[in-house]
């Protein structure tokens, strides 16, 4: 009930502040991003805030309680990616004066084709990274309200259209820069409470960690999605309601929604040829992508989807404008890595602590609700129940700050890119169709595998925008139709390879980790098609001069003009 | 102290529109002053190489750190406070390791402008 009140008083805030956000806006002639002269420092915060998404706030966690120790690449991927961008994009980026990729297009290669191309591109990694946020939204929501999985998808997408329709809070710089404040202190001092809280048992069996086999105490679970389990022992099961039954040896479904109680010392099932958390394979350091038997490769395609893709994120890149000029930009990119830097240290301790406490997570599908599950498993008077409200106020913050810029990104792209006309009204109407797209895509997502979720949208920027940003800035033979050969190539490649992961037969061993991560593979193809049609074509006249002005520095920062 | 001019920014679309609306005609792309052009090229080929020097310090950090993991399962088993060593390296040890790389890239990059 508290944490219900604290979502109520965070929505209430968000829609203040974002009526706020338009009186600003209007007084101060604050609507081009750029005539504010943001200091890098809180432009880097604002950039953080808008970056750490739900499946950064609780995703991470919930992942090491499912895959193990190795889930912990993903954070170092999501910071490697502004590494990536501070040597390859920041500073030529906002110097080109271009706010989104399909800008960036139009302004180096003057084609509108690749501008409607790249338009299109921004709407598929918009949704499949909006879609593994509306999932969560949902989850957490169902979690901490225990109302039904889709009741919480449909209200997550109802506060997010209603605060975008009531003027957002994208437009302050310094609102998503107290976001990141806020998350990073809802974050961290729940974090820390914990770990003094659970006792030196509990800390002693997180590092130390066994394989779950039997329940330790009697424990419910609640299924919030449809599961298979594997009896391999007969198991007596009791609901709420009363009333025991054997599973017997073998499969047994069960639906979304039931609740089973499970007594101390009764064997765990298993579900779906997911390993128990705590067995030999969760203990490494290492990414599994669904045991494939391949970590090494599996690790190494995450962390490349993901260091690359970062750069190709529409609402990241738009971020950088708020600096005045490209050696701004360029600090913010490297503030940045310091600042997510802090936050990461800390969802391996939600997880180590969660598969302690909580690893029955694993079997109702809803790891990723571990980090709002953990306090009342330490205390279960009013302190347990404060940080259960704070840990939710902070994942519905994270959820809020990415979806609302990244639903403003995709409408854009289709006011501005897609549709002939424009005009605010059909912004609004544009982003009001897009959340109740995500909303109904999200809605079957509840069984998917968060992990894999999570890096698709990271995986088509990689194979797409990354090529497209990297010669364009770098290169000076680039020309139009290859950046549009190598944009649909990456396209094709690397969704063509999910929907093989999502529709087609299971593959095993290294062909299944290269169907299911494709980026080792699509975004070299991506650029060697890029490479291969440019060369044969003949770049415009002023092709040359438009990539040196991107590495011109600004005439005030030179030496011998600032005297 | 001096401020800094305020620069005007508008995206290539608005750019375009004021074009067309202002003069019929093709829009052209903005030339650079010759020295500017000397100056813009000499920055681009020595960022380039600063950039591929930096990316391959962060993939030797990114792709070594899992193949040491790969190498070397013992480092599960050596423990540093209780906590395995290989857990210390991923979850703690890249955060500060990738900082200070950002740190050094910016530092070298903005130098080369300084020149």
């Amino acid at each position: 009930m508290v944490a219900l009140l604290a979502l109520g008083a965070l929505a209430a805030a968000t829609v203040l502040v974002g009526l706020l956000g338009v009186t600003a806006m209007r007084t101060t002639s604050d609507f081009l991003v750029a005539s504010r002269r943001v200091s890098p420092l809180l432009n880097s915060a604002a950039v953080s805030g808008e970056y750490l998404s739900a499946a950064s706030f609780l995703g991470v966690a919930g992942l090491v309680v499912k895959d193990g120790v190795g889930a912990l690449w993903y954070p170092v991927g999501f910071t490697a990616g502004y590494i990536a961008m501070l040597i390859l994009v920041a500073a030529p980026m906002r110097r080109s004066g271009a706010l989104t990729v399909p800008d960036f297009a139009e302004a180096r290669l003057a084609s509108p084709a690749l501008r409607r191309l790249t338009a299109m591109v921004v709407l598929v990694i918009g949704v499949l990274y909006l879609v593994p946020q509306f999932r969560t939204a949902g989850l957490v929501l169902g979690a901490v309200s225990s109302t039904p999985y889709w009741v919480g998808v449909v209200i997550a997408g109802g506060v997010v259209s209603a605060t975008l329709a009531l003027g957002g809070m994208r437009a302050a710089t310094y609102v998503q820069a107290f976001q990141f404040c806020l998350k990073l202190v809802l974050f961290i001092v729940p974090a820390v409470w914990l770990v003094v809280q659970v006792g030196p048992d509990v800390r002693h069996e997180a590092v130390h960690p066994v394989e779950f086999t039997h329940f330790a105490r009697d424990t419910p679970v609640s299924f919030q999605v449809d599961v298979v389990l594997e009896v391999a022992e007969p198991t007596p099961v009791s609901s709420p309601a009363g009333g025991t039954r054997v599973l017997g040896p073998g499969e047994h479904a069960v639906a979304a929604g039931t609740t089973l109680l499970f007594a101390e010392g009764v064997p765990v099932p298993g579900v779906g040829g997911n390993s128990p958390p705590g067995d030999g394979d969760w203990r490494r350091p290492l990414l599994d992508l669904g045991d494939s038997g391949h970590p090494l490769l599996a690790t190494w395609s995450v962390v490349f989807a993901i260091a690359l893709g970062t750069m190709g994120l529409p609402h990241v890149l738009m971020r950088f404008h708020t600096s005045p000029d490209g050696r701004a930009a360029r600090r913010t990119a490297a503030i940045t890595v310091a600042l997510l830097g802090v936050f990461y240290l800390f969802p391996g301790v939600y997880g180590l602590l969660g598969r302690v406490l909580v690893p029955e997570l694993y079997l109702s599908g809803a790891t990723d609700t571990v980090v709002v599950a953990l306090p009342a498993q330490v205390d279960t008077g009013w302190s347990g129940t404060l940080v259960t409200a704070l840990l939710s106020t902070g994942a519905f913050a994270a959820f809020l700050a990415t979806s609302l810029g990244l639903l403003l990104a995709i409408a854009g792209a289709i006011a501005h890119d897609l549709l002939p006309g424009g005009g605010l009204r059909r912004l609004r109407v544009g982003v009001g169709a897009s959340a109740a797209l995500m909303v109904l895509l999200a809605l079957p997502a509840a069984h998917l595998d968060a992990g894999l979720l999570v890096t698709w949208g990271f995986t088509v920027a990689a194979s797409t925008f990354c090529p497209l940003l990297v010669l364009g800035i770098w290169w000076p033979r680039l020309t139009a139709a290859g950046a549009m050969a190598g944009v649909l190539t990456g396209l094709v490649a690397s969704s063509g390879a999910i929907a093989a992961a999502l529709f087609g037969p299971p593959l095993e061993g290294w062909p299944g980790v290269l169907v299911t991560q494709p980026a080792p593979w699509s975004v070299p193809l991506a650029f060697a098609v890029m490479v291969v049609v440019s060369l044969r074509g003949r770049p415009a006249p002023w092709a040359v001069t438009a990539m040196l002005r991107l590495h011109l520095d600004e005439e005030q920062d030179r030496p011998d003009r600032s005297a | 102290m001096q401020r800094a001019r305020r620069i005007a920014v508008t995206s290539p679309q608005t750019r375009l529109a004021h074009a067309r609306g202002r003069v019929r005609g093709r829009w052209r792309m903005p030339r650079l002053e010759p020295k500017d052009a000397e100056r813009a090229a000499a920055l681009h080929r020595a960022q380039r190489v600063q950039g591929l020097v930096a990316l391959a310090l962060t993939s030797a950090l990114l792709f070594g750190l899992p193949l040491a993991f790969a190498l070397w399962p013992e480092l599960d088993r050596v423990r540093l406070l209780g906590i395995p060593l290989s857990w210390l390296l991923l979850a703690a040890a890249p955060y500060p390791a990738m900082a200070l790389l950002a740190a050094w890239q910016l530092r070298r990059a903005e130098r080369l402008e300084r020149r």
